[in-house]
């Protein structure tokens, strides 16, 4: 029996709208009309644009209610709705793949709906839908059976207060306004709605108009105002239409006008428009700009409810304040103070948005925590990455840091952390936000919205700006902080409004909370999020350890040119075959060719592309020595701190020689990395281009064992820089390790790299989840008698700290991966070693570092059968001979490293500097590096007689390529162009042998892969200046 | 209709709806998209309210526009939702596309206006960028500069 209507909802709220709401709409109409549709659905079908239904991010969420219940659509466009009336409206079955998940109902699980209550429910430019919903019901009862001091009593036991921002008890500033003496008073609605990144009161009015009209006629009846205006924002001109709508329809219906509900009680509602001032917003400038003027504030007292518009009582309220009026009204004061906490009663709209996954409109409890907010119901940070921040308030609230999550939201709550509620803007900040970025766009607002009547907000303001421009450009100085502190402070305490006594809120945030990110800035000239361009001109070089000229070598393969390109990488890089197959790419991860969706330029792999080619076309580069010194340096270790050292130091002239306990080259370079990753001749290449240098390798020397410091120095060597890296294999600590056929990976590595006898079962098992566990599986699965390789680790895939395409290549390669599972024991039978018993986990909470902890699951025991078991659970340095004679002196930390001061990698032994591995503990190769550069200029400094201190300067490639000019289809082909994939050598072709599995992009996968950068160096000062000169020089 | 009808139509309003200086200003910027220094005067002289207090308000709202707008407008927003989500490189990649100098807004040719605003309302969707009223939300510097391409008559070569 269907007498049932069919609704359908189309969300036409803010984000609705930019979604494409109206086409959908518009779709659902059309296909309605259309005869035979009608027919079918008998005509009880009916299409409405709603208000804001909350989960912006999913528009356009289309909502059908049939038969009773409802279901609802998101990311919903016009080609679907063909199928949705089809399939669900005529035939009853709902489309599944295109329903809300569970993630939707989770969103709305925590809200309270009092203001959206009816958001999203019906046609806003319906008023006999809000009245059966209860519309005016409250304005009826208030004029007509109670009077103004009892409305009064109503709304101040509710505990409602403003919703603007500052937090007034509303019912009191209603008193104040009811005892003001006067004939003629007026309320205000605030509906500038300034704060970027708010939209709560956007969507109030255009998804619910009457609630406002409806809230201003009890609060003018309150305190005894006849005329109401709401000041809104031009910028609104939706809203402002619904507005205007909306009260010639209450005209209409007699709720505004004459003698309403037949009451004496008079009320005409008038709207005015802002013009775009963000000051306006302040009760006062509001007031002025009211009365035609220019919207400046005046000092209070008086305050408006004794002298305010047109010198005459006024209160002025905010939207989401009036709006929760009509619903206080009829459900009562108690019902509204039964939420929210001791302080602050009942509910708060927020617009949730940044780097949260649901971004959208909320309305939740007062006193929820920080946490439900954003992991309940925003759903984490989008890509899972880590929060860093939530910034509250707009321009003049603050940042609340990631470990203050379980604070409650309330207004003191918020107050205590140094932030404020506000208007109702949260914006969720992850790792790639800088946040003196933040603090600087802030202070850039305002002191463009500054109306400019006080000095210390007019000309502060621009003071604060100004040093926060500085330190974001690289030009920070020592007591920048302190002057912006203090500036501050005097700027709170003497501007004349709001907006200059907030305008310092973000700074004094940021600075609580992330100094060290400002110290950063201003010390090292560093942006670690990535952010300031003029500080970290392209992303990649700035954040690559050492410092590669990514951009310019990327734009030289772009346009062909490899050779130029294969010098670029050089110039920075002795290590570039290595680092071209093994380096985990930093730069990639900082990539901006990876905003928004896409996908980071392969520099790695354009590198291998560049120094393949100089392989095969046996290219040399120059190698020029600065004028010979006669001081020795000795460098202990042949790793990629010790060659890197090396190699530069032999170009600044020095006399360079580098021990090497073993009798090959590389360090774990040589003995680590698996030849199928690494082939020996390739490597070589690099440690010809070191030998070309200059500098003297003496292997088979041991310090500690064969040479001792005191030696060093007494034989004429001037300085000495340790890097012998972390190699003493960490152990199980499970009883029966040391039986024979248990073996650290670092140990089986090196044998079958350098070729050295070996015992290896048939059925292997490796256990951890670094790429050292990885190298061995996939190691010990090509060596001949090898049946069966299987790899245990304790967490799950998503956690091992491998690179992903190795573990990916391992599974290919039909390695037996084990996730969740943890050595207990070795077993022998025997005598002899038999297996390994182990025990499932599962994970736990999460710890501090938001990782979730594994844990045993008891009695989860069970034994895997091996011939060898291999150990890869990291390395520590072996530093045992410190401390004893000929090497003392050295401070060592509990970690079993070398302790070192951080800028110049000096030890506590004059002469002597340390770097890598062994300061470090395990890190990349790339780290490594970086330490051998930092060496280079310390023991340079060192050997001159010159201070130490390093100076830091911002970073800038050393040459700008010249952009090539593309036609207008050239660019549609760039746009177009993705990531490409490296080809591999396929699986079967890799059984039982070790050819290297990458095998390079080819020339035209190499060209277009470097298309896709987007050259971020020329956006610089100095990258544009570069541009223009280049562009004047050929013309 | 020529000008004199228009600013008398604009006046017949303002005196009807009781408006104040802003709206009146904002009733002749719809009318010619712009404010007219010809109408200031004209208003001026009809209300007896002294030029300078027009141009008070006018340099004091950001709505008000004392120049002739380009033909096409993008508008730009930068508010701290789209801030947070690099709405910076796509407004720089537009101020380089149209080649606008420091401080300038329009381009020569009088074929676009790129502005830019602190909200838009629509922070779900970060970064937004407007261009003659559409919105294109969760959008990238280049699918923005596509658009603004094909908007541009002349096929003249970019940089890369």
């Amino acid at each position: 029996m269907n007498d049932e209507t069919t609704i359908i909802r189309v969300c036409m709220g803010p984000g609705g709208i930019a979604a494409g709401g109206k086409d959908v709409l518009d779709k659902f109409s059309a296909i309605l009309s259309k005869h035979k549709v009608r027919a079918k659905l008998k005509d009880k079908c009916s299409s409405h644009k709603v208000g804001c239904m909350g989960l912006c991010a999913r528009d356009v969420l289309v909502e059908i209610e049939k038969d009773g219940s409802k279901t609802v659509y998101q990311y919903v466009t016009p080609e679907m709705v063909e199928r949705i009336v089809r399939e669900h409206l005529i035939n009853g079955n709902r489309i599944a793949e295109w329903l809300v998940d569970e993630a939707y109902e989770r969103f709305h699980a925590k809200q309270v709906k009092v203001v959206l209550e009816n958001c999203g429910k019906f046609d806003p430019e319906d008023i006999e839908a809000y009245k059966k919903a209860g519309g005016y019901t409250a304005a009826n009862k208030a004029l007509c059976s109670m009077t103004p001091e009892e409305v009064i009593e109503e709304i101040k036991s509710s505990g409602l207060r403003g919703r603007g921002g500052a937090g007034f008890p509303t019912g009191q500033k209603w008193e104040f306004g009811r005892r003001s003496p006067g004939n003629e008073k007026y309320i205000i609605c605030n509906a500038d709605e300034g704060d970027p990144g708010a939209f709560m009161d956007r969507a109030v009015i255009e998804g619910n108009p009457h609630s406002v009209i409806e809230g201003m006629i009890i609060g003018g009846y309150a305190i005894g105002a006849s005329k109401g205006y709401v000041y809104i924002r031009a910028e609104y001109p939706l809203a402002v239409e619904r507005l205007k709508l909306a009260i010639r329809q209450a005209h209409t219906a007699g709720y505004l006008g004459k003698q309403i509900f037949g009451s004496p009680f008079d009320f005409e509602l008038i709207i005015k428009l802002g013009a775009g001032a963000f000051v306006c917003g302040e009760e006062t400038a509001l007031m002025a700009s009211i009365e035609g003027l220019r919207g400046m504030p005046r000092a209070k007292p008086p305050f408006p409810a004794q002298k305010g518009l047109w010198g005459r009582p006024t209160i002025i309220n905010n939207v989401e304040t009036l709006a929760n009026i009509p619903t206080i009204m009829r459900r009562g004061a108690k019902w509204f103070a039964s939420f929210g906490t001791e302080q602050s009663k009942g509910s708060k709209v927020f617009a949730l948005t940044g780097k949260v996954k649901n971004t959208g409109l909320i309305e939740v409890p007062m006193g929820i925590t920080l946490r439900e907010i954003i992991y309940d119901i925003g759903g984490g940070i989008v890509n899972d990455k880590e929060l860093k921040a939530v910034q509250t308030g707009g321009p003049s609230g603050g940042c609340i840091p990631a470990d203050h999550l379980d604070i409650k939201v309330d207004y003191e709550s918020l107050a205590k952390v140094g932030s404020i509620v506000g208007s109702g803007g949260m914006i969720v900040l992850d790792s790639e936000n800088c946040m003196v970025n933040i603090a600087r766009y802030f202070l850039n607002f305002t002191r463009l919205e500054s109306c400019g009547k006080c000095v210390p907000c007019r000309i502060g303001a621009k003071r604060l700006l100004e040093i926060l421009t500085r330190i974001t450009e690289g030009e920070g100085r020592e007591g920048d902080i302190e002057l912006l502190e203090s500036l501050s402070h005097d700027i709170k305490n003497s501007s004349l409004c709001g907006l200059g006594q907030t305008a310092p809120n973000p700074i004094l945030s940021t600075l609580k909370y992330f100094r060290d990110e400002y110290e950063t800035h201003i010390k090292y000239k560093r942006c670690p999020s990535l952010v300031c361009r003029e500080i970290i001109s392209s992303a990649c070089q700035h954040t690559c350890p050492i410092g590669a000229e990514v951009s310019a070598y990327t734009a030289l393969i772009s346009q062909g040119r490899f050779d130029e390109a294969v010098q670029i990488i050089r110039k920075d890089n002795p290590l570039a075959s290595v680092c071209a197959r093994v380096c985990h790419h930093p730069c990639e991860a900082g990539c901006k060719a990876a905003e928004s969706g896409g996908k980071p330029v392969s520099i790695r792999s354009l590198k291998r592309f560049a120094m393949d080619y100089a392989r095969r076309k046996k290219l040399t580069v120059p190698v020029c020595r600065e004028g010979l010194k006669d001081q020795k340096i000795a460098i202990i270790g042949s790793g990629p701190a010790g060659m890197t050292a090396a190699y530069y130091l032999s170009l600044k002239g020095y006399d360079v020689t580098v021990f090497e306990s073993r009798r090959v080259l590389g360090g774990m370079l040589r003995i680590a990395i698996p030849e199928y990753r690494l082939p020996k001749e390739v490597f070589g290449l690099d440690v010809a281009l070191v030998e070309s240098a200059g500098v003297k390798f003496r292997k088979g020397t041991a310090l500690g064992k064969d040479i001792t410091l005191d030696h060093l120095f007494k034989d004429g060597y001037n300085a000495v820089f340790i890097a012998i890296g972390s190699q003493k294999s960490l152990k199980l600590d499970v009883p029966g390790e040391d039986s024979k056929g248990v073996i650290p990976s670092l140990t089986f590595l090196e044998a079958i790299n350098t070729s050295k006898k070996i015992r290896v079962g048939k059925k292997v098992v490796v256990i951890g989840g670094g790429n050292s566990a990885v190298d061995s599986a996939r190691t010990a699965n090509r060596l001949e008698g090898t049946e069966q390789v299987t790899l245990l680790y304790r967490r799950t895939r998503a956690e091992m700290p491998a690179y992903a395409e190795e573990i990916e290549a391992a599974a290919e390669e039909g390695i037996d991966m084990q996730f969740l599972t943890a050595p207990v024991e070795v077993v022998s039978r025997k005598g002899k070693f038999s297996g390994i018993k182990c025990i499932r986990m599962k994970l736990g909470d999460k710890d501090k570092s938001g990782r979730a902890r594994p844990s045993p699951i008891e009695g989860s025991e069970f034994v895997i059968d091996a011939d060898t078991l291999i150990v890869a659970i990291g390395e520590k340095p072996d530093i045992s001979f410190f401390g004893l004679k000929g090497c003392r002196d050295i401070y060592v930390s509990e970690k079993s490293t070398l302790v070192v001061d951080p800028e110049t990698l000096a030890t506590s032994r004059p002469g002597v500097f340390a770097g890598g591995d062994v300061v470090t503990g395990s890190n990349t190769v790339i780290h490594a590096m970086q330490a051998g550069k930092k060496a280079v200029e310390s023991i340079d400094k060192y050997l001159r007689g010159e201070p130490l201190e390093i100076k830091y300067e911002v970073t800038r490639p050393s040459r700008y390529v010249a952009p090539v000019e593309l036609t207008d289809a050239e660019i549609e082909e760039v746009m177009a162009l993705e990531r490409p994939e490296m080809p591999m050598l396929p699986v079967k072709k890799r059984k039982k042998n070790f050819r290297e599995v990458d095998l390079g992009f080819t020339e035209e996968m190499a060209m277009n892969e470097a298309k896709r950068c987007l050259r971020c160096e020329l956006g610089t000062k100095d990258g544009q200046k570069a541009l223009q000169e280049m562009a004047r020089g050929k013309g | 209709m020529d000008t004199n009808d228009q600013l008398e139509q604009i006046l017949a309003r303002h005196i009807e709806n009781e408006g104040n200086l802003i709206s009146l200003l904002q009733d002749v910027q719809e009318s010619f998209g712009y404010v007219p220094e010809d109408a200031v005067n004209w208003f001026s002289e009809k209300l007896d309210i002294p030029a300078s207090r027009f141009y008070g308000v006018v340099t004091f709202y950001s709505q008000f526009h004392l120049k002739p707008r380009g033909k096409n407008i993008i508008t730009a927003c930068c508010g701290t939702a789209c801030h947070v989500n690099g709405s910076a490189r796509i407004i720089e990649g537009l101020k380089r596309e149209l080649k606008l100098s420091e401080g300038e807004d329009t381009t020569e040719d009088g074929k676009f206006t790129l502005e830019e605003v602190a909200c838009l309302g629509t922070c779900s969707f970060a970064p937004v960028v407007l261009i003659n009223g559409k919105i294109h939300g969760r959008t990238k510097t280049d699918k923005v500069l596509k658009e603004v391409k094909s908007l541009e008559k002349a096929s003249g070569k970019a940089k890369k």
